[in-house]
């Protein structure tokens, strides 16, 4: 895992802005890999891709390869198994990229703490751009977590969900 | 002599259903399940036993084998879903079933940092760096053809597993999984815990079935404690349970549809999910319905609305219902589509042992709330169509939605203001089982309690042996309905790694 050193900095948001102005029509990309959860963060991030969430509008949309990616989204615990897979899905996506832990147990195991299996999470091994905190999250802290990146609040006005569990 | 016979007549233990055998009275247990049809429910190894729990007439009774040199004869000969129980056995336990029909490793891929982990005394684990091996069985390594790989991460939303494919021309010749990508070790982790935090555990094995695993999980740890939850108690149980089916259906039939193209109807299902969550999320405290049970009682934030939830799920729910189904029926292709992937014959289900909507939508009338005491007089049976395809399933997760919308309205009247209360339970030794129906199935927990701590805990879930329904069911399939396949049964690698 010591290779990936997230860079989202402004050299990103500088080269990104090079390439495609962000916006709806030039969504920021995210490729998805689930490290080792219960399922839930990715159950959430899945209702934050549906309505009544805009995250298309918001400027976010998700890709199957994360060789046209701009950003890594990990949700779950990081297991011994998938950490070379993340690594290799990290390696495959192009500069500038960027790496965003959803949920407890991505950012540091949650109640899945290191053992045999299970390293743990992405703190102290990578250097995350933005850690999205809860179990799960909900979608509406997602993407309001998302947005906060991009420097706008996100759409709707939405009354918030509880999510802690 | 029947099996079950044969079981009783092994040496009683402190545990009135669960009976020793000898190593031979064991291997002619296998030989007579040949001929036998005792639902077998689940196969672990706690170190120095193994366990095979059958569920006759809805009653657990359990045969316990002492391992002999770290070996005991495999019940897979006889219950080949037992072959996906003593690969795990072997990759935590170290234990060997002899015999067996499968001896690939199922979650260790020779990456842990201690192995066999759960044995006495662990070594070293695998020194392997960088990506796990595909290990094929003989079958698969000998097959000709093209190969497409699917997975660990490809991208979507769903738990990680690996599948290779071999076509012959565009269709599915040979197929196979691997797993682990998700192991936790919640087994390991529920050893010598404290009984709440394997409350919380349960809760995480698998989202979208938490109520599920919650409520067997204390079911379990109740009857070992010779407790009874009050009626109230356990109505609001089942009225978690019907939210989380209902929650559950509509998120997988999104998935169904959108796998299958069908976008308008993917976002109709996830839309109205979404109503629902939010009205249950403030009074439950969790959108998921994540540690909402503790045993003795409930966990919900505000147990006294429970009611008035019920009956507002009921309402909403029933408005959108029939625009919902008029939508998924009429949606066009998507009923060709779905009504060519997956068909499944109700014995190749009873075989391994999948249940759940899957069993129901192929003709075998199985369902756990039948035997749930807490369902008596809101539960009811219903039949649809049974042709054992995606299209049945969906139009069966549809039926029972209706189902699950009509048991909440019926109990909002009995729950009333009512908030439950918790039953302190006094902890003592002693072991027990509780079974639930969730949403794919049944979803059993046996739990050994010692010193006021879990001991050892197993679960059974219909995740197990949904693996080898979609092995066994991707043959003839284009390759790109696949993922569809896997949705359409309930394949969650989250839950099967464990
Ligand atoms: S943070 Fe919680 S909800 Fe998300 S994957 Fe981990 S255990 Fe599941």
């Amino acid at each position: 895992m010591g290779l990936i050193r997230a860079v989202m900095n402004t050299v990103f948001w500088k080269e990104r802005q090079k390439r495609k102005p962000l916006g709806p029509r030039w969504p920021l990309l995210l490729f998805h890999v689930d490290t080792g959860g219960c399922g839930g963060c990715g159950m959430e991030l899945q209702a934050m891709t549906c309505l009544p969430y805009d995250m298309q509008g918001a400027g976010f949309g998700f890709v199957n390869s994360p060789r046209s990616a701009d950003v890594l989204l990990v949700t779950g615990a990081l297991t011994r198994t998938m950490a070379p897979v993340l690594q290799a899905a990290w390696e495959a996506m192009p500069n500038p990229k960027g790496i965003i832990s959803i949920g407890n147990c991505a950012l540091d195991g949650g109640v899945f703490s290191e053992n045999y299996a299970v390293m743990g999470g992405l703190e102290r091994r990578v250097s995350v751009d933005l850690a999205i905190t809860g179990c799960p999250p909900s979608p509406q802290e997602i993407l309001n977590g998302l947005c906060s990146l991009l420097g706008s609040a996100a759409q709707g006005g939405k009354k918030e969900t509880p999510s802690g569990g | 002599m029947d099996v079950a016979a044969l079981i009783y007549a092994g040496e009683q233990t402190s545990t009135p259903w669960r009976f020793r055998l000898d190593e031979l009275a064991w291997r002619d247990m296998v030989d007579m399940l040949k001929g036998d049809d005792l639902p077998f429910v689940g196969l672990w190894c706690d170190g120095a036993d193994v366990h095979a729990l059958f569920l006759p007439d809805g009653h657990p009774l359990a045969a316990t084998l002492a391992l002999e040199g770290g070996r005991y004869p495999a019940l897979s000969p006889a219950r080949v879903a037992a072959s996906l129980y003593e690969r795990a056995i072997y990759d935590l336990f170290g234990a060997e079933a002899m015999w067996a029909v499968d001896v690939r490793p199922l979650l260790d891929h020779d990456v842990w940092s201690a192995a066999p982990p759960l044995c006495a005394a662990p070594g070293r684990g695998g020194q392997r760096k960088g990506l796990v091996a595909f290990q094929p069985s003989d079958a698969m390594a000998a097959a000709k053809g093209r190969v497409e790989e699917r997975g660990p991460a490809t991208g979507d939303l769903a738990p990680p597993f690996y599948t290779r494919l071999v076509l012959s021309g565009t269709l599915v010749a040979n197929a196979e999984t691997q797993t682990g990508y998700a192991h936790r070790g919640i087994a390991a982790r529920s050893r010598h815990a404290r009984v709440e935090d394997v409350c919380r555990l349960s809760s995480r094995v698998a989202a979208g079935s938490s109520v599920a695993h919650q409520v067997a999980f204390c079911q379990a740890v109740e009857n070992a404690c010779n407790a009874q939850v009050g009626a109230e108690v356990a109505l609001l149980r089942v009225a978690l349970l019907e939210m989380e089916r209902l929650f559950q259906h509509l998120y997988i039939l999104a998935g169904m549809a959108r796998l299958a193209g069908a976008q308008l109807v993917a976002s109709h299902c996830m839309a109205l999910r979404e109503k629902l969550v939010a009205e249950a999320a403030p009074i439950t405290g969790s959108r998921l319905l994540m540690d909402v049970c503790i045993p003795g009682g409930l966990s919900v934030r505000d147990a006294t609305q429970m009611g008035d939830l019920c009956g507002r799920v009921y309402e909403l729910g029933q408005k959108a219902y029939p625009l919902l189904v008029l939508l998924w029926r009429e949606y066009p292709g998507l009923s060709a589509l779905l009504g060519r992937v997956g068909r499944i014959q109700a014995d190749d289900l009873e075989r391994v042992g999948l249940d759940g909507p899957v069993a129901r939508a192929a003709g075998w009338d199985c369902d756990g709330r039948r035997i749930m005491p807490a369902y008596d007089g809101l539960w009811r049976y219903t039949s649809g169509r049974q042709n054992g395809t995606a299209e049945d399933r969906a139009l069966l997760l549809l039926d029972e939605m209706e189902e699950s919308l009509r048991m909440l309205d019926l109990a909002s009247a009995r729950i009333g203001l009512n908030a439950g209360g918790t039953v302190p339970l006094s902890m003592q030794d002693g072991e027990g089982t509780g079974l639930v129906e969730g949403p794919w199935g049944g979803v059993l927990y046996w739990v050994r309690l010692a010193h006021g701590r879990v001991a050892e805990a197993f679960c059974r879930k219909p995740e197990t042996s949904a693996l080898l329904v979609f092995e066994q069911a991707l043959p003839n399939h284009a390759a790109e309905d696949a993922a569809l396949l896997a949705c359409s049964l309930g394949m969650n690698a989250a839950a099967l790694d464990g």
